[in-house]
Formats: structure tokens, sequence, C-alpha cells
């Protein structure tokens, strides 16, 4: 077997120097002793480093003869067998010695010298990550800059630059900071969903909470549940949490535990404000008398169990200026002015019942709806109207001439004045002169109107038409008058009850108005009663049995309203309505007149 | 006397040796008996406890008491954990050890996915604070993603090496790579380019994605192994080395796929961690300035 050496060496000037021997032999013997047949003059190689035999199979085995080893293509190793035909790389040392086959069957031992690699460590830096992604700080920077500009440079700056823009509730003007939508926590209330672009509308100044100036500035004319200084003692304690909290946040200039905010907090989702819970009333009502010692209310905290007695409101005197509310328990005597037993017309075989059944209006005997119509709301009644009410019996027809106008004495006089006075049947159109007799009605149109005092005063007093109905009295000057029909327009007043709701309930099932035997009945219900179906918010609901929170029967701004999660909030004053014909000095209404006068 | 001093020494000489060995030989995760483990376990329980037996209103988020509460307990830590990058990088012994430190990181960091979620009240929307939450997680899944790999991985980055160094993958590659050109030499131009674009190639070129994949559809390699026909014997040797050069390429990139997965985790790990602190600092501003 021969082996051709083949070493190459390169002048100082860089030109090749290739030096060719040929051993023919079966082994080579390699090392730094000059006797070797390849001699390598490198101190890192040993004297005797490495021997190669031809093996039978034609390759070349590669045996180091000392401790030190050899790289074989590479890779460290003590022996190793070359395949000829693939080649292979000894590297010994500086040396790098490289076998291959000839075309003629020899086997070439190429010997070049390496230059020791000085970027090796920068090579190996190529294993890294980092040398194909960008650098982890670079990144950094982008990111934490990216957001510190758009989500927080950008929004202060135009905040503090800008023209301030003004609350808009119909949601055409747009806030005039820039990407503060990114700072909202979430999305407000359905009722605010217009303020949604408009951030300033309730922010409207830098680290300053919401200021309940700020929503009223819209919500003008919302009831107070009642006085601060009065909620503010009637609250319980807070706890040690929350009282650290109201205390740095009070010294922050956050408007207290009463503020607007601490109960309509917003941006919880395109919701409506839930009504408060039991536990949200009771906090402070459970026990309210003991930290509130004026209060006339009673502790109160479950409808089933701890309830006061209602207490409706009514006239307890005739012709009283303000109605009074009743003491809880007591069995009140109503002075309306009015003199109507319910017994008489609800009773179905009476002489009401009959002549209701003759009359082509009602066909059957008299039901509460023939006189009690509901309000538009379908929540109460509307005031009952002696004209479609009562009239259709207790008639003011008058002898073949027209009717009474009802509601006014005044009117009651030029009424029964006219009956002389008013137009009747000619058999022609001209009046013969002379007739001017007592059966003529001459004097009754020219002559002083003394059947009309008559009837007046027949009527008013005592067996008269009027007192079918009403209570004869006198007038400031002695003249016969009528005493006013005092009711309130609301029994209830510090609480709601909506009678559509209870549609499929008998009247008398709660109304003892078939006993009744007068209109000094006050014939509202009691507690007792409506806990017949209604227990409190924890009670277990049966087909008989309502668990009831506060909030079905109270809201908080206004406890005479009922909060409902659709339809308008009961949170306003209500608006005085129109003055009734009979009562011109009432200007407001009763729930306006006591919660007025409570307040005060 | 001399004994007793001895002994003394000795004890103490004992003492330090088993505090060197379990520095040396406990892994961070479960550094004296899991301790910081036992810590942010109690730590997120007390949380939630605290969130369902606290009457936050009028709902629990991160405006009631214990909302801010949580809220100055997560922005603190995440600072903290936050300046390991700090510590990592200033030897000093102690009580304090670079190993404890590594330790409650990672099991404090695993406590805020706890406190920041209960500190949110579970409302979650479009803005900065959520922002600034998503951040956070995603800092959290990749600092868990970098547990796991430093405790699996290394064993397979030593599989892979089969008693070779980087460097002498690298050198190997260079020996083939010297024989593969004096080889090529017979060979016609179409196949000498294509031994040429092969030797050309960068060993580390691909990007991350072929790197974390380990899959390489541009590699001229193994286009010219599969270019160039075993006709002659000048060829046959040609593709016998490439397959060499193949297998030798095979074994770094193994090498580069485990690596890149070992460290791909903190290329997302830090930025984030950096963004988060960005996204908490206008969270916590914006939430005042609209407060």
């Amino acid at each position: 077997m021969a082996f051709l050496i083949r070493t190459i060496d390169f002048t100082a000037a860089g030109r090749e120097i290739v030096r060719d021997r040929v051993l023919d032999q079966a082994s080579l013997a390699i090392g730094r002793a000059a006797e070797n047949d390849i001699h390598l003059p490198d101190l890192a190689v040993e004297q005797h480093h490495a021997r190669i035999d031809v093996q039978g199979d034609g390759t070349l085995k590669v045996t180091s003869l000392g401790t030190l080893g050899f790289a074989l293509d590479g890779r460290a190793v003590a022996d190793g067998t070359i395949d000829p035909r693939t080649g292979g790389e000894i590297a010994l040392g500086a040396a790098r010695l490289a076998v291959a086959r000839e075309s003629d069957g020899t086997i070439a031992i190429t010997i070049r010298q390496v230059a020791p690699e000085e970027g090796k460590g920068d090579a190996l830096r190529g294993f890294q990550l980092a040398s194909v992604l960008p650098s982890k700080r670079a990144m950094s920077w982008v990111f934490a800059a990216a957001i510190l500009v758009m989500l927080l440079m950008v929004p202060v700056t135009s905040h503090l630059l800008r023209t301030p823009a003004k609350p808009d509730p119909t949601g055409k003007t747009e806030g005039a900071v820039l990407l503060d939508s990114a700072w909202s926590a979430g999305e407000l209330s359905l009722k605010h969903h217009s303020l949604e672009d408009n951030c300033e509308s309730c922010h409207v100044a830098a680290f300053e909470s919401v200021k309940d100036e700020t929503c009223l500035s819209c919500h003008k004319g919302i009831g107070e549940h009642a006085d601060r200084p009065r909620l503010a003692t009637g609250m319980p304690a807070l706890s040690a949490g929350d009282a650290i909290q109201w205390k740095i946040a009070e010294g922050l200039g956050k408007e207290g535990p009463l503020g607007c905010v601490s109960c309509h907090s917003e941006h919880e989702g395109p919701v409506r404000q839930k009504a408060g819970g039991e536990a949200f009333c009771s906090d402070c009502h459970k026990d309210l008398p003991a930290r509130l010692k004026d209060t006339q209310l009673t502790g109160a905290h479950d409808f089933g169990k701890a309830h006061p007695q209602f207490r409706p409101a009514y006239y307890a005197s005739f012709g009283a200026a303000k109605p009074v509310r009743a003491a809880a328990g007591a069995k009140p005597v109503e002075r309306s002015g009015l003199k109507f037993p319910h017994d008489v017309h609800m009773n179905a075989r009476g002489g009401a019942a009959r002549m209701a059944v003759s009359l082509k209006q009602y066909g059957k005997p008299l039901e509460c709806k023939d006189c009690h119509s509901p309000s538009p709301d379908k929540a109460g009644f509307k005031p009952v109207q002696m004209e479609q009410a009562c009239e259709s019996c207790h008639s003011l027809a008058a002898g073949g001439i027209g009717k009474l106008r009802h509601g006014s004495l005044k009117h009651l006089a030029e009424d029964l004045a006219r009956i002389s006075t008013g137009p009747r049947s000619f058999d022609s159109g001209r009046e013969r002169p002379g007739r001017l007799g007592s059966a003529s009605p001459y004097r009754a149109d020219f002559g002083r109107p003394v059947r009309a005092y008559i009837g007046i005063s027949n009527a008013l007093s005592a067996g008269g038409v009027c007192t079918e109905c009403h209570l004869p009295t006198t007038g400031p000057t002695g003249q016969a008058d009528l005493m006013p029909v005092n009711l309130p327009d609301r029994f209830l007043t510090s609480g709601y009850f909506n009678h559509e709701a209870h549609k499929k309930e008998e009247c008398t099932d709660c109304h003892a108005a078939d006993t009744s035997k007068a209109a000094s009945d006050l014939l509202i219900p009691d507690l007792k009663s409506c806990r017949d179906c209604h227990l409190g918010a924890t009670a277990v609901k049966t087909k008989k049995i309502v668990p009831s929170d506060c909030a079905m029967c109270h809201a908080y701004h206004v406890p005479a309203g009922q909060w409902s999660p659709k339809g308008p909030e009961p949170h306003y004053v209500p608006k005085p309505l129109a003055p009734p014909k009979y009562k011109p000095e009432a200007t407001k209404t009763v729930v306006a007149a006591i919660r007025g006068s409570a307040s005060k | 006397m001399a004994g007793k001093a001895q002994a003394g020494g000795a004890k103490s000489r004992f003492k330090q040796d088993e505090k060197r060995r379990d520095s040396d030989h406990v892994s961070f995760l479960k550094h004296r008996g899991f301790r910081w483990l036992w810590i942010a376990l109690g730590l997120s329980l007390a949380t939630i406890a605290g969130y369902l037996l606290i009457d936050q209103q009028p709902r629990p988020n991160g405006g009631t008491w214990y909302g801010y509460t949580l809220g100055t307990i997560g922005f603190g830590l995440i600072i903290w954990l936050s300046l390991l990058g700090v510590r990592k990088r200033r030897i000093t012994t102690g009580a304090w050890s670079l190993k404890a430190w590594t330790s409650a990181h990672v099991y404090l960091g695993l406590s805020l996915v706890v406190i920041g979620t209960l500190h949110t009240g579970f409302q979650i929307g479009w803005n900065v604070h959520t922002l600034a939450y998503v951040l956070m997680l995603l800092v959290i899944a990749t600092g868990i993603y970098g547990v796991i790999v430093y405790a699996t991985l290394p064993q397979s980055l030593s599989a892979n090496r089969k008693a070779m160094t980087r460097a002498q993958m690298l050198d190997a590659l260079t020996a083939i790579d010297r024989q593969l050109e004096s080889a090529a030499q017979p060979l016609a131009r179409a196949e000498a380019d294509l031994v040429i674009a092969a030797l050309g190639q960068d060993v580390f070129g691909g990007g991350a994605l072929a790197r974390l994949t380990g899959s390489y559809p541009d590699c001229a390699t193994a286009r010219a192994c599969t270019g160039i026909s075993r006709g002659s014997e000048a060829e046959t040797r040609v593709v016998a080395l490439l397959e060499k050069r193949s297998e030798q390429l095979a074994q770094i990139r193994g090498a580069l796929r485990i690596r890149a997965a070992l460290e791909v985790w903190l290329f997302v790990h830090i930025p984030l961690t950096i963004a988060l602190i960005a996204a908490l600092t206008a969270h916590v501003i914006s939430v005042f300035y609209y407060w």
C-alpha cells in the first residue's frame, strides 16, 4: 500500500510550497521525533504520537501511542478508523492531516498548518439565542417607552393643555383629553353611557375625586334620604379597614362615605344601579334609634321579623290644613268631611245594589272598581270624582232644566238661581204682555231670587241634597256651608305599594270595606295582612311566601318611591301636582307636605 | 485544651462544609425545605380568605380598602421581583444568598397570580389596568416556562453533546468542510456550486424560528446531498462527506434548539417585566389622576 505524503507550507510572502513524497508501506508513524514517517515539528505533538495502519478491508486505523489523543474529524479521540474513500481529517497540534484516496488507489495525506483561531470565542457566541434576536434591553426600552407615552404622557399632556369640555348628557360632546379612554376601568352604567367619550364630565380636575357638586349639576332636585348630619349620626361605625381608607381618602380631598360616589360606583359595566339589598338598609336601620336618639323610626331589618307598624297619613280633624300620620298600632278616626258607609254600597242585597242593577250603566251590584279607577301607572287610584262615581245614583238633576254642578258653592248658587231663569219652551216666539201673575215666569225672571236662596238653604241644611254625602257647617260669616273634603292623595307616605302587582287579590282581602259602616274608618291594611305573603329577604320562597327585601316597597333617595329595573327612577322629589279644585290652598302633594314638615 | 479547640474547629468546619454542601447541591426550588413555597402558599391562602371574608362595598375590586391593600402588596412584590436582575449581578454571601433570592423570586412570583387577580376583582377590560394585569400574567407564565426548562432541558443538552464541546462541534464541521473543499475539486460546475452553497451557508443562520423548531427548509447542505448524483467516485465521496456534514449540522442545530428553548423565555420575561413596570406606573397614576 502506498501513501502519498503531501506537505503544504507557506513562505513568508504567502507563496504555497507543495512537497510530495511516496511511502510504500502498510503503516505510518507520526510524531515530533525526526525518525517518524510524518515528522511534525510542534511542541504540542509527542515524540511518538500516533500510528496509521492499513487494515485488511482497506480502511485506516489511527492509534495514539501516548496518553495524548488527537482529533479525528474535529472529535477528540484516542484511536479511530478512517475510510479512505470518504476521507477524514486528523488534527495534531497545529497540523491538519487530510486523508483521502487518490484515483490510482494511493492514499494521499495532505499536511497543512493552520493558524490558531482567534475568533473562536466569537464563533461560540453564535450558539446563544441572543445572536438572532433583538437585545432584551432594546425591547424593554421600546415596550416601556410605548406604554408610557401612549397611556400616560399623551393623556396627561393633553389634559393639561386642553380647553375643558362641558358635561353633555346627550353624548354629542366628546372629551378633549386624548387616549384617556384607555384609563376607563370599565363601561359606564346604562344611564351614564352617553358620557362614555367624555371623561371630563365627571373627572373634572386632575387627582381630584369625583365631587357631589359635579353629579348635582345634572341631577338637580334629587331627594336626600335624610339630612347629611342625621345620616352621619345614624350610620354604624365603619370597619377598621374602611375607617383607615376614608381617613386617607378624605385627607386627600375625597368626599366622605355619604358622597354620591361611595354608593354609586361607576365603571362597573353597562348595568343599572342595583337596589340596595336588605343589608344595605339594615346596616343603619336595624338599630337606628340607638344612634339617632330623636328619630321617630323604630328599628327595622327584616320585613317578616322586624318592621314597624304602618303609620298611614290621614286627616285627624275636619278641615285640617295638613294630614298627620297615625300612631303605630292606633285605630285612627279619619275626618275626611264625607259621609260614606262602604258596607251599604257593597252589600250585594241592599238598596244600593238594587239601584245599580236597575241602571244600565252598572246592571249588577256595585263593585269597588265602579268608583275607584286605577291611576295611569296602575299602581294607585285616581281620586274619586263625584260626577263619575256617585252621580248616576246621587243625582243632581234639577227638574228638567239641567243639573247642578258639583264641587263649588258658588256654582250651586248660580245653578239654583238659573232654575227659574233658565231657557224653557214657548208656544210661540212672542211674549204676550200683561201676564205678570204668579203663574208666569216674570217674577222669577225679573224679581228677587228668593227661591234660589231658599233652594241653597234647603240643599245645605240637614236633609238637603248636599248633606246626603257632605257634612253641613257654617262659614266665617255665619252662612250655611259644607265641610271641605280632605283626603290625602297617598296614605302610606314612606313606602310604595303597587296595586297592579296585587291584582289577583280581592280588594276586600286587604281593605275591610265590606264591613265598614262609616267614612271615618281608615281602610288601610296593617302590617299583619302584608305578612300573610311577604316576609323578609331571607325567607324561603314558596307558592304563597314572597321573600321581600326593603327595596320592594322603599327607595333610598325618596323612601316613598319604588326602585324598579325599568322606567324612571324614584330619586326625585315629586313635582307639585296641579291643585285640586276643592282644595285651592294645597300646592304640594301630601307626600311632599309631610316630608317638608319632617325635615324641618 | 488544644484538643478542644481542635474539636471546636472541626465542628465549625463541619458546619461550614454542610452549609457549602447545602448551597452547592440543593436546587433553588427545594431551598431550605421549600421555605418560600410555604410562605407564598400562606400569602395566597391568606389573601383568598381575606377576599372571601371581608365585606367589600360596593363590590370587590381595586378601589376598596382591601383592594388597595392587595394592590400595594402586588406592586411592592413586582418591584422587588424585578430586582433579581440587579441582585444576581452582585456576588455576595450570607443569608440572602442568590439561591434564597431566586427561590423567593419563583414562589412569590407565582403567588402574584392570586394577589393580582383578587386585586382586579375579576373585572377585565380593554384598558391600561388590564394591560398591566395581562403583562403580569405573561411574565409569570414565561417564568413558569423558564423554571420548567431549567429543570428539564440541561439533561437533553448534555445528551446532545455526545462528549463534544461546542468548539469541537464547530471544529468538526470545519474539518469536514476542508475535506469537502478538496474532495469537490473534480466536480462539474453545477455540482461545485451546490457544494459552495453548502460551505458558504452560516451554520448559525436561519433565524430564531428555525432555531426553536429545529426546522431548516433552506439548508444548502441537505440540498447539495440530494442534488449531487453518486455517479463518479468523486461524487460519491462528496455526497458521503455532505452526509457527514449534515449529521454534524444536526448535532449543532440540536444544541441550538435546546439552547434556544432554554433562553427564549428570557426574551419575553425581561422586556415584558420592564413593560409591566411602565404599565403599572401608568395604572397607578391614571387611577388617581381620574380619581
